[in-house]
């Protein structure tokens, strides 16, 4: 049984879990309170993962922290269409892998206001904002293009891909750390096409889309 | 400063009409007011104030269902159009108030834009001087800027040369119709080889103090004769352009200080939702003015009648209203009836209803069928819903008989289109009167017709759909009286919980009997009045200055219930149930009396 050391507010834990529910893969989560007890830099926990973060995926004798590396594994492991990390196409392959670490600078800088603003923690808010919506242009530039080439998702794949799934919690969750989507119209369509993936689900601060056409 | 109160006047682009895709809330943003911005299912673009009525919550996170949107925090619903609420899930069985209903502002699509404003008039910005056959926006970029920081680092961007010699751009000149609009020219075609260069029509969207969005939009390319490479190249190209001005103005801006912000002013509600409507001497008042739009046979018997309101002012838009409902129809005979709406979620633009033609029609399904013609004028009252759906039974059972399928139509096309369990069952003497059965057999609900049954086999059938009683199912019942009381009877004695079988009767069958006389108190204006023998409560009450509203002074509709604070009501009407009766706390004033001496009523 896979074990997922979880918290529930935490975005990088959602992304987890997100993809555990639209892989359909069984497994048990272990609630970690990262605020206020911060239970994650306790000596029980940094037996798992000596880092102190959240999430960690337990499967087997695997361990596995970082969320990012979680999506690969469980992408790799069971996913059975291919889709979600196209091993066979090394071009699709490394547009997948360069959103990952795009996902990994917004998790800093929009997830970061977000620590700031709702958990307190030491943190140059206003500079994560400004550095949240300088990536949040970026982004939003490519997706418009992309809309214009009939192209749903951040990576160059026909379906979604775990890129997707490593972008979305923390843009959603950007307005917690001040960061309006406004002036991200692209941005905006492709959360409601995230949203409607099978399999789906909200987190507190998410809420789910309805049905498209 | 940018002239605010000039600004508020003027139509501004808000969004790209590619923006609005299906099923999708835009988040616009102008002269600081948000709104939420989205397409129906019909292509009517909604703008509305970006909260709900509720608790405030934007409505831009909410839900676009094709038809309402939903606010995400207590699922209140809005009507495509009108932004009048239809359903709040916390009180089911009401129907939600009419003043209930979001601030809207005027729409309208033109050059590959959407243009709103708070309150603008006469024309948009005319482009009379371009290539006006084709139109193609380019992704708008929004710059922290105000309107007049930007406009000459725009024109400069694309008018100033740079000294590379590479620069083989086309040479624009610009023209700033007005504080908001660029105009450029291609001043030079002759350099621009196989690319295709276009005049440009720059608007500049206030966005807030801070704030400006730059549209742009290419303008007489034709997208279909157009390589796609090209197109998107040249797309990329203005982007890079506009991006490029952006960093630089917002650079050299960095240091500035921020602008007061606009704090936009929310209307509460508009004056003519905030007061109540006032009620003329007959009680079933008629003020709205529809036209006839078109008249449709269903069957021999049946006809389909359109209405729409005079014109498409927003002051002419026709109330909403919720599945159940029904109008007073003020007819050329001077008759007024009432008919049950069947439009759909979302159809707000008009009120559809479907006539029987009766052969013993007391001058109302005959004046319809004979005398109304399409383009007449015909006064109605507002939507009245005194027989709601509630819609979070676990099933509903909708029973109609004959042309008593109306209501029931419209609440089966609510919960379709909600994706609510519920079965449709339609009797009928016969196949003729089976009407919108391929719309039905294509909906979610079972539908399931009984034609030409004995008054004992109807019987029996009810029986048999109503064998098994749920708490969590409800029932609607319509139908003429026979079938009505049949049903209810069964129900009854099936024991359905009373609460979960809702019915609507076309008229009163019951012969009323006002030979009692008995005294009235009025507990609210002080007054005691004397209803004699042979003159009804209502219109003792309307003599004397007390004017309720009242719809088919019969005692079916429930229009003119009136709360009973003492007494014994003397019941003659068949829309309350017997537990309702019983109670004897609120009665009909257009046909119950008094058991006892004396009632004081809560008026």
């Amino acid at each position: 049984m896979i074990t997922l050391y979880d918290y529930e507010l935490s975005g990088n834990c959602y992304k987890i879990r997100l993809l555990l529910s639209m892989l359909g893969i069984r497994h048990e989560k272990h609630a970690i309170e990262f605020y206020p007890a911060a239970e994650h830099r306790k000596e029980a926990f940094l037996a798992i993962n000596p880092l102190g973060e959240l999430p960690v995926l337990q499967d087997g004798e695997l361990t596995l922290r970082d969320s990012q590396a979680i999506l690969v594994y469980l992408a790799s492991e069971y996913d059975t269409s291919g889709n979600w990390y196209p091993l066979q196409d090394p071009r699709t392959l490394a547009t997948v892998t360069q959103w990952l670490c795009f996902a990994n600078a917004i998790t800093a800088s929009a997830g970061g206001a977000r620590l700031a603003d709702g958990f307190f923690h030491p943190l140059d808010a206003d500079a994560c904002r400004s550095e949240a919506h300088r990536l949040f242009r970026v982004l939003d530039e490519h997706l418009w293009f992309q809309e214009r080439e009939r192209q749903d998702w951040v990576a160059t794949t026909a379906s979604p891909s775990i890129a997707d799934i490593a972008c979305f919690p923390y843009i959603m969750l950007s307005e917690e750390g001040g960061i309006s989507r406004i002036d991200y119209p692209a941005i905006r369509r492709w959360t409601d096409r995230v949203k409607r993936i099978p399999g789906f689900i909200p987190m507190p601060g998410v809420f789910p889309a309805g049905p498209g056409l | 400063m940018i002239d605010l109160e000039a600004a508020r006047y003027l139509w501004h682009p808000i969004a790209a009409s590619s923006d609005l895709v299906p099923r999708h809330v835009f988040h616009a943003q102008i002269l600081g007011r948000e709104l939420a911005l989205w397409r129906a299912d019909d292509d009517n673009v909604n703008a509305w104030e970006n909260r709900c009525l509720h608790r405030g919550v934007r409505l831009s996170i909410g839900i676009n269902d094709g038809t309402e949107l939903l606010c995400q925090y207590h699922g209140w619903r809005y009507a495509n159009r009108t932004a009048g609420c239809t359903y709040i899930p916390a009180h089911p069985a009401d129907a939600p108030a009419r003043t209930i209903c979001n601030n809207t502002y005027p729409a309208m699509e033109q050059y590959g834009l959407v243009w709103s404003g708070e309150s603008p008039e006469g024309p948009l910005p005319v482009l009379s001087t371009v290539d006006t056959s084709f139109f193609t926006p380019l992704r708008a970029v929004t710059v922290n800027a105000t309107s007049q920081d930007l406009l000459l680092p725009l024109i400069q961007g694309y008018t100033t040369r740079l000294p590379a010699s590479d620069d083989n751009r086309p040479r624009y000149g610009a023209d700033t119709p007005d504080a908001f609009t660029i105009i450029l020219r291609v001043a030079d075609r002759s350099q621009t080889g196989s690319t295709p260069v276009a005049d440009i029509a720059f608007f500049l969207q206030p966005v807030d103090a801070g704030r400006t969005t730059i549209r742009g939009i290419l303008c007489g390319i034709d997208e279909h004769n157009t390589d796609a490479q090209t197109l998107n190249d040249l797309l990329r190209f203005h982007n890079r352009l506009l991006c490029t001005i952006r960093d630089r103005l917002e650079s050299t801006l960095a240091d500035a200080p921020s602008p007061a912000p606009w704090i936009p002013i929310i209307a509460a509600v508009s004056e003519n939702q905030a007061s109540l409507p006032a009620m003329s001497d007959t009680g079933n008042s008629t003020p709205l003015r529809i036209r006839v739009a078109s008249i449709d046979s269903l069957s021999p018997t049946v006809r389909h009648f359109r209405f729409e309101p005079l014109d498409d002012l927003p002051e002419s838009q026709l109330p909403t209203a919720q599945p159940g409902a029904h109008i007073d129809v003020q007819l050329p005979n001077g008759l007024v009836r009432q008919y049950s709406l069947i439009n759909g979620p979302g159809e707000t633009d008009h009120y559809a209803i479907a006539v029987k033609r009766e052969a013993a029609s007391r001058g109302g399904s005959q004046a319809l069928h004979e005398q109304l013609r399409v383009g007449d004028l015909l006064a109605s009252s507002v939507p009245r819903n005194n027989f709601t759906l509630r819609r979070d039974a676990e099933h509903t059972h909708l029973i109609a008989g004959g042309i008593g399928l109306t209501p029931l139509l419209a609440m089966a096309r609510a919960l379709h289109h909600m994706g609510r369990p519920y079965t449709l069952h339609h009797f009928a003497a016969q196949d003729t009167e089976l009407l919108f059965q391929s719309e039905l057999q294509a909906m979610s609900g079972e539908y399931l017709c009984h034609v030409g049954l004995t008054p004992s086999q109807t019987a029996a059938t009810m029986a048999e759909l109503l064998a098994t009683p749920d708490a969590h199912q409800h029932l609607y019942l319509c139908g003429p009286a026979p079938m009505l009381q049949c049903a209810r009877d069964t129900a009854a004695a099936c024991q359905w919980p009373e609460h979960t079988v809702h019915f609507e009767y076309f008229s009163n069958p019951e012969a009323r009997d006002d030979s009692s006389a008995f005294e009235v108190d009025l507990a609210r204006s002080g007054l005691s009045l004397n209803v004699p023998a042979g003159q009804s409560l209502l219109s003792v009450l309307r003599e004397n200055g007390v004017t309720l509203p009242s719809s088919c002074e019969q005692g079916a509709c429930g229009t003119c219930r009136v709360t009973v604070l003492d007494g014994t009501p003397d019941h003659q009407d068949v829309y309350l149930s017997e537990s309702e009766k019983a109670r004897g706390d609120c009665l009909m004033s257009c046909v119950s009396r008094a058991r006892s001496q004396k009632l004081t009523l809560d008026l």
